[in-house]
């Protein structure tokens, strides 16, 4: 299951509180789903590719649950002031920041979000958040917000096959 | 002898209004129950995809800050079914002038709640209109309007026309 995210976007950060947490305790960690954060910053949005970078560098440092949950839970501030990195450090220790901002400069991190956009493109992905799910060959992609009632229905009826 | 109506202005305007008006409702109700999750097969997949196509469109009612969320709920899995009915009803053209009441006070709700979002500048992101994502500006009332007129003006004559005896049906004069 991949799900193509901007942590600007709205949409995002109401699928992220209403479905993929729950989903991430009940399916992902149970093993009977696999799911992968592919970025997608919209152009519309002033910060979404820098907050990108930083939920990338996070995720080579295993800490993007945490800065996934950070960045969309205080959306609204950050897009106003673009405080990004004072977002991030208040949930990271001072190693892990000092990590992370050397990482950021790092060509390979942008490189890593092009090639998501990419993949996104191969869908013909034109907003976030959009999931694709991949079960048997079979590929069904969910555009926008999708409650967790409805996808579980949807991904037992579809395990069950 | 049995002939077929004759086409003047007003019924010209009729046919052209409810083919135009019919087609529009019936792309916004595909629009709505159909996209943007578009799977038909299997048949449960297409039962998630059409709940959650109405679930996100319930979210776009929301934004007009008009309705609680239940009841917003309720309109979103209605809505779009009163459209697809209104929608098909013009198309196929029985009892038209009743079809083209439904839809002109239909378009009075949405352009009020429209108008009412656009002067409290309501942050709409997707107006819910059809199946491409729409911010609401001025343009949208400008279309929606011109809907509003035409169906306005195609129930005016649908109701003129149909005072007036069916060819098949008037005394044929000697």
């Amino acid at each position: 299951m991949e799900t193509f995210s901007d942590f600007q976007c709205p949409a995002c950060k109401q699928l992220y509180l209403g479905t993929s947490r729950q989903l991430n305790d009940n399916y992902v960690a149970t093993g009977k789903v696999f799911a992968i954060h592919r970025d997608f910053p919209l152009p519309g949005h002033a910060y979404s590719r820098i907050a990108a970078r930083y939920g990338r560098a996070a995720s080579q440092l295993g800490r993007l649950e945490q800065v996934e949950q950070v960045l969309f839970e205080n959306q609204e501030k950050w897009e106003q002031t673009g405080d990004v990195d004072g977002t991030v450090a208040s949930v990271l220790s001072p190693a892990d920041m000092t990590k992370i901002r050397a990482l950021i400069k790092n060509p390979g991190i942008d490189a890593a979000i092009e090639k998501d956009m990419a993949i996104g493109r191969t869908y013909a992905i034109n907003q976030t958040p959009t999931t694709i799910i991949h079960y048997k060959g079979q590929t069904y992609p969910v555009v926008g917000i999708v409650s967790y009632d409805v996808l579980h229905q949807f991904l037992d009826q579809l395990l069950s096959q | 002898m049995m002939q077929s109506s004759p086409l003047n202005l007003r019924r010209a305007v009729i046919l052209l209004g409810r083919i135009f008006l019919g087609a529009t409702f019936v792309y916004a109700a595909y629009s709505k129950i159909l996209h943007p999750t578009f799977i038909l097969h299997p048949w449960f997949a297409f039962q998630f995809a059409v709940k959650a196509n109405l679930a996100n469109f319930s979210g776009e009612v929301e934004t007009f800050k008009f309705l609680s969320a239940s009841t917003s709920s309720l309109l979103a899995h209605t809505l779009p079914f009163v459209e697809l009915a209104l929608g098909l009803l013009l198309l196929i053209g029985w009892r038209v002038r009743y079809w083209l009441t439904g839809v002109s006070l239909l378009l009075v709700v949405f352009l009020s709640v429209l108008t009412r979002a656009f002067l409290l500048h309501l942050d709409i992101k997707d107006c819910g209109c059809f199946a491409t994502p729409e911010p609401l500006n001025a343009m949208t009332l400008v279309r929606d309007s011109v809907f509003l007129a035409a169906a306005l003006l195609c129930t005016y004559f649908a109701f003129v026309e149909a005072r007036k005896p069916h060819p098949w049906t008037a005394k044929e004069s000697a």
